[in-house]
């Protein structure tokens, strides 16, 4: 067991009578790079915006790094390393790709702040903005307008906005939907590899089980609010009551065909 | 490259034509000249928070009659310098709009919009009846345009409005290269992403609405100045500067010559000016017609007239390469 980063404790969300999360008690280690899991309305997105202040806890507590972050606002997660990127393409439409990558980085380095500086001059940040643009691969598109971009394109630069917040949790959520299959493999490769690199830890939420069985060390399954199944992925993958339950039918085919895809 | 030398040329000629102005023309081309940058002045820091911040206001003329009051007030009570004058009359706006603002950039969209236009019009009507302290309806009245001293070292009269004029024109310059500054400053570029998608902009660690607070600030403050300019070109400070059809002066403004540009505020007030002028000699309706030509340009030239131009340049440089 790695270090914990994250620890949630009676973390509880309803809305109306329909329970998301219901009293969990979680937690994310360093290093470890995590899928959540779980048919639709189990409470995915719900846990991810509970842990990055997108929606208000009503009960329970969140700590971050020994700290309690149950109340702070989404900025001052952000600045504490908590980042996320998020379903929909949810970028900065009509400022090019390098200017998205810039906002944070200028935010989070304290220096947009300054009403009288040029951007033009920020070295540092101009530096840091190549670097995670070739990270993500999309130094030759530096000055396309986020909106002209292909959806591909678009994901990969969501997720490079994420990075460039220097997170050091990152919450993915559904990072390769609508993604054709070179660009889905192309983004996985590079998750793994900066997850390899030990400066973010991440957490990814997918649907696709190719991918969660692929990627993941550990898998957290959730249903309706609460966790049946946490492991590495093999304990998963035999686990009865997740087999049971998950969606609802056998699913022990959509394993199988998984372990096939992995041997070819 | 051709563009940007040929833009700075124009730029030139502009600044040229407005320095000759007292010595070419007639008085009251240089008083259209004055409310022409007095305008601009409101409208280019306005539309820092519509343009940049996406953020719409209908109580901005609050903060120009704070400024004309605050310079008012000053001028009778104080001290006559004209310069600490304005600098009341600035500061006056800023701490209005701090007060203003700390409740209403907590909401977007319609509800900011409705918030600033209540709290605009409780100035107005503050203004109306604290008749001892405002003189109501009357307003303020008499102001004069003392020389500007600099502490001994001299002084340069303004009494004349061809003499004033250079004064307003000094601090149109200013606010159009501060305005300038804003726009290319990290500051500026966090502006537009809270426009773009200001959710994601908290996820980039940025307090959202401190920056919107900054910004609604830093807009009452240049309201501020134009409405101080003002106060001293009219002799006078009139509540209904405050007035809510005042406050829509700058959005019809940015709205005519461009939201996304620095020049289109500045060239929609231009137009501006010069249209009610020139109308106004054959019909009275002029808001009648000022309205055919925003309904124009708001179904078909959603960039306004800088938008318009913009789009010519590009077809005719598409043009030429191909």
């Amino acid at each position: 067991m790695g270090k914990v980063l994250l620890e949630t404790r009676g973390l509880s969300n309803h809305f109306g009578k329909i329970c998301t999360a219901d009293n969990l008690d979680l937690t994310i280690e360093e290093r470890v790079l995590t899928s959540i899991i779980g048919p639709n309305g189990a409470g995915k997105s719900t846990l991810i915006n509970l842990l990055t202040g997108y929606l208000p806890v009503q009960a329970g507590r969140i700590f971050f790094q020994g700290k309690e972050i149950t109340r702070l606002p989404v900025h001052k997660r952000v600045r504490q390393g908590i980042c996320r990127s998020f379903q929909i393409v949810n970028v900065f439409p009509q400022l090019s790709v390098s200017r998205n990558v810039m906002i944070p980085i200028l935010a989070l380095t304290g220096r947009s702040w300054r009403p009288f500086a040029n951007i033009a001059s920020e070295k540092d940040a101009h530096g840091e903005m190549e670097a995670i643009l070739a990270r993500v691969g999309l130094s030759a598109e530096r000055d396309t307008l986020a909106n002209a971009l292909s959806h591909g394109d678009q994901r990969l630069l969501e997720v490079g906005v994420a990075l460039a917040a220097r997170p050091t949790l990152l919450f993915l959520d559904e990072p390769t939907a609508g993604m054709n299959p070179v660009e889905r493999s192309r983004l996985l490769e590079d998750i793994r590899r900066l997850s390899r690199e030990g400066r973010t830890t991440f957490v990814v939420v997918e649907h696709d089980m190719d991918v969660v069985f692929a990627l993941s060390e550990r898998i957290i399954v959730l249903h309706r609010g609460v966790v049946i199944g946490d492991g590495p992925p093999e304990e998963i993958r035999n686990d009865k009551t997740v087999k049971e339950v998950y969606l609802g039918e056998d699913v022990s085919d959509l394993f199988r065909y998984d372990e096939g895809d992995e041997t070819k | 490259m051709k563009n940007k030398s040929l833009f700075a040329a124009l730029i030139l000629v502009f600044l040229a034509a407005l320095v000759a102005m007292p010595h070419l023309s007639g008085r009251f081309t240089v008083y259209l000249a004055m409310r022409f940058m007095i305008l601009g002045i409101f409208a280019v820091g306005y539309n820092l928070l519509l343009g940049q911040t996406g953020l719409l206001s209908f109580g901005h003329g609050a903060f120009y009659a704070a400024g004309a009051y605050g310079m008012g007030f000053f001028w009778l009570h104080l001290s006559p310098h004209p310069l600490l004058g304005i600098g009341a009359g600035v500061a006056a706006a800023a701490v209005l709009a701090l007060l203003i603002g700390f409740f209403c950039v907590r909401h977007t969209e319609i509800y900011f919009a409705m918030l600033t236009l209540a709290f605009g019009m409780m100035v107005f009507s503050l203004i109306w009846n604290a008749r001892e302290i405002t003189g109501g309806d009357d307003g303020l009245v008499g102001i004069m345009r003392d020389p500007v001293t600099f502490f001994g070292l001299g002084k340069i009269p303004i009494g004349k409005d061809a003499q004033y004029y250079y004064l307003v024109l000094f601090f149109f310059v200013l606010s159009v290269w501060v305005a300038h500054r804003i726009r290319i400053s990290p500051f500026g570029l966090v502006l537009s992403g809270i426009r773009e998608n200001a959710r994601r902009t908290e996820f980039a660690g940025v307090p959202v609405r401190n920056y919107r607070l900054a910004v609604f600030v830093l807009s009452g403050a240049f309201a501020g100045l134009a409405g101080a300019l003002e106060a001293m070109l009219q002799s006078n400070a009139r509540p209904f500067m405050a007035h809510w059809t005042h406050s829509a002066d700058p959005v019809l403004v940015s709205l005519l010559g461009g939201l996304h540009s620095l020049t289109g505020p500045l060239a929609g007030s231009l137009l501006f000016v010069a249209m009610r002028e020139i109308v106004q000699r054959f019909t009275e309706n002029w808001m009648l017609w000022f309205g055919i030509v925003l309904l124009i340009i708001i179904l078909g030239f959603r960039g306004g007239v800088v938008g318009v131009v913009q789009n010519l340049v590009l077809r005719r440089r598409a043009e030429g390469e191909g």
